[in-house]
């Protein structure tokens, strides 16, 4: 097996506030090619900080982050877009789509940034949207697409730059519970079938036991790192 | 870049009523500027025209002396010699010799100082178009005896009208004084009040034979074929005839020269003004559109959208809203000084004789260069470069995590 993300000591603490907040305290992760990780806790637990981290989002107070090898805290800011464009896929809560572009569109965006060839991002936006179920959506605007189905595109996209691993912070946050179920169950099937790394953040109870691995986190330390079978 | 182009033109159309208020104010605001700019180029171009066809054409001659000293007594010498080159020369479309003399003009109530120019009635009117000018009574004629033309103003002044008799008073070439007896034969007007007020019409002839002298030219006015050709025509003479002093229109009269570069500077301040104006209406929309959009920035930056496109993106946005709306303003004031370019403002309704008394003319006819047709879109352009830097920065400078997390 191949380690895709490794973090040694994490921490990030913000000094902002009266008194400092370690919202990641000492985290030392492996996260292996091909898993499925949940990162669950209650609010504030630092599942989001976590995940910025090792999305070369944001910069940790201490600690190093490797993906693929590379450690990447110590990038520049403009080396960190390029590296993210061309190694992590994003899935958020919300606001995942640009408005004014189909869900094709949206698609295809991401392999205009990297600069992939027309035929390409043709071929690959429809495939991808038929894999998350939503051939018939090619050209709708995201405010013709119900939420689970802008997250299903979100997912698309984050998957047609082929990533390393994908992050997703709580990608069900704001779905009802069927829509939230459907788009688990087609995160489920591509890391099956297309063996993607998937990591994504929640503190739905109905979503964790998808997961085949589930890390909690409490007051920003790992409190339980579970495989489930 | 394509798609770039596309989002930021989708972009601004997402809040609709927004973009279209800011669009409407930029059509407005130019619209008013061209205007404005139109009238003002036009006032100043009539001015300007008025004041080369009527008053000073496009060069004089004089004897040195005579600009220095004002007296008749110093004519233009080798005068044959002169008006010969003068007819024959092709860049010269017209000419006129006048005698030039200071005096007094007097009814049996009033008096006021006058020059009294000598004329070739022919030539004048074909130099300066004086006899279209003429509102009452008749044009000079040889036949008449000793008439005058006077100018509206002082015909007014003097309660004089065609076929009155006034007195005129002069110095003779020798320096005695001398009086004459004239019958007004027509009232001129032209656009200045003052001219009108200062200058009567004679025929040579007879001022000549009052003066002691047949034949006295203290004056030639020349227009050419083309205005553009005027220095090069002046040191030509200048280098040919030595001993006069040859003038153009801008060393005649700075002002009106002046006047000239006035339209285009009073085009641009005008303009500067209202792209000013524009300019914060502008970077205040483009602020709101920026602010309302944290999280979708963010999530672009987030996804690995560099922060160059995103500047880009943000600067197309402010210049396709700006563009839109200058081509409309454009279009809207092009067609409107398009429209009244024959017919003209009346504007003496407003400003009443006010206009007149500076030389200028009451109907305006709007005038736009063409070269502002460039100028203008170049200017809006860089405004809006100008305008999306901040709001560009702004978007730029946030920071992705933090940005996502905004609630
Ligand atoms: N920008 C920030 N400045 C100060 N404190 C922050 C900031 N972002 C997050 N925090 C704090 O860090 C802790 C972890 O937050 P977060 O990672 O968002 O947790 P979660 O995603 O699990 O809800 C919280 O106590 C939060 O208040
Ligand atoms: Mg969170």
């Amino acid at each position: 097996m191949k380690t895709v993300i490794k973090t040694t000591n994490l921490q990030k603490i913000y000094n902002n506030s009266v008194a400092p907040v370690k919202a990641v305290n000492n985290i030392s992760l492996e996260f292996q090619e091909g898993e499925f990780t949940a990162i669950v806790g209650p609010s504030g637990s630092g599942k989001t900080t976590f995940l910025n981290l090792i999305g070369g989002l944001d910069k940790p107070t201490g600690g190093e982050i490797y993906i693929d090898g590379t450690e990447i805290s110590t990038m520049k800011e403009s080396e960190l877009f390029d590296f993210r464009l061309r190694n992590i896929g994003f899935v958020f809560q919300s606001y995942n789509l640009i408005p004014v572009l189909t869900a094709k569109e949206n698609v295809s965006f991401i392999m205009l940034l990297q600069k992939r060839s027309k035929a390409e991002m043709e071929q690959r936006a429809t495939e991808m949207l038929e894999q998350v179920g939503l051939s018939d959506k090619l050209n709708s605007r995201p405010n013709q697409l119900s939420g689970g189905q802008q997250q299903r595109v979100a997912v698309a996209r984050a998957l047609a730059s082929k990533p390393k691993f994908v992050l997703a912070d709580e990608p069900t946050a704001n779905l009802d519970t069927e829509s939230a179920f459907n788009l688990l169950d087609i995160m489920e099937k591509l890391n099956k079938e297309e063996n993607i790394t998937l990591i994504f953040s929640t503190h739905d109870q109905r979503v964790i036991e998808r997961a085949g691995r589930v890390i909690t986190l409490v007051d920003g330390s790992v409190s339980k790192d579970e495989v489930i079978s | 870049m394509k798609t770039l182009l596309i989002i930021s033109w989708r972009n601004i159309w997402r809040n609709p009523q927004r973009s279209f208020v800011m669009i409407v104010a930029i059509m407005a605001g130019l619209w008013g500027g061209l205007m404005a700019a139109s009238l003002a180029q036009g006032l100043m171009n009539q001015r300007f025209r008025t004041g080369v066809e009527q008053e000073y054409s496009h060069l004089q001659i004089h004897h040195p002396e005579f600009i220095k000293q004002d007296n008749a007594k110093y004519v233009i010498d080798k005068r044959e010699e002169l008006s010969n080159h003068l007819d024959n020369d092709e860049l010269v479309a017209a000419w006129s010799g006048r005698t030039i003399v200071s005096g007094m003009m007097g009814t049996a109530t009033l008096t006021s100082g006058v020059t009294i120019k000598g004329i070739d009635p022919e030539m004048e009117a074909q130099t300066t178009f004086l006899d279209k000018n003429i509102i009452d009574g008749s044009y000079l004629e040889e036949s008449a005896r000793n008439p005058v033309l006077i100018g509206r103003s002082l015909a007014e002044k003097t309660k004089t009208r065609p076929g009155s008799r006034i007195v005129l008073t002069f110095q003779d070439l020798e320096g005695e004084l001398a009086s004459a007896s004239f019958r007004v034969s027509g009232v001129f007007q032209t656009a200045n009040s003052y001219f009108d007020e200062t200058n009567v019409f004679v025929l040579k002839q007879d001022i000549g034979q009052y003066l002691g002298k047949e034949m006295v030219v203290n004056e030639i006015a020349i227009v050419l074929n083309d205005l553009d050709q005027v220095s090069e025509f002046a040191r030509t003479y200048a280098s040919k005839y030595p001993e006069l002093e040859i003038r153009t229109w801008s060393q005649l009269s700075p002002q009106l020269a002046f006047y000239n570069e006035l339209g285009s500077t009073m085009f641009m301040i005008i303009l500067m003004i209202i792209l000013m104006a524009l300019a914060f209406g502008l970077m205040n929309t483009m602020l709101m559109s920026v602010i309302e959009r944290i999280r979708e920035l963010g999530m672009l930056m987030s996804i690995g959208m560099s922060k160059r496109r995103v500047f880009v993106m943000i600067l197309l946005e402010t210049t396709f809203l700006t563009l839109t709306g200058a081509f409309g303003g454009m279009l809207v004031g092009y067609t409107t000084v398009h429209i009244f370019q024959n017919k003209g403002i009346n504007l003496g309704n407003v400003g009443g004789d006010s206009l007149t008394d500076f030389g200028f003319e009451p109907i305006i006819y709007p005038e736009l260069a063409p070269s502002y047709g460039l100028i203008l879109p170049i200017l809006v352009i860089i405004t809006a470069f100008a305008t999306s830097i901040y709001p560009a920065l702004k978007a730029i400078r946030l920071k992705p995590a933090e940005a996502v997390r905004q609630e």
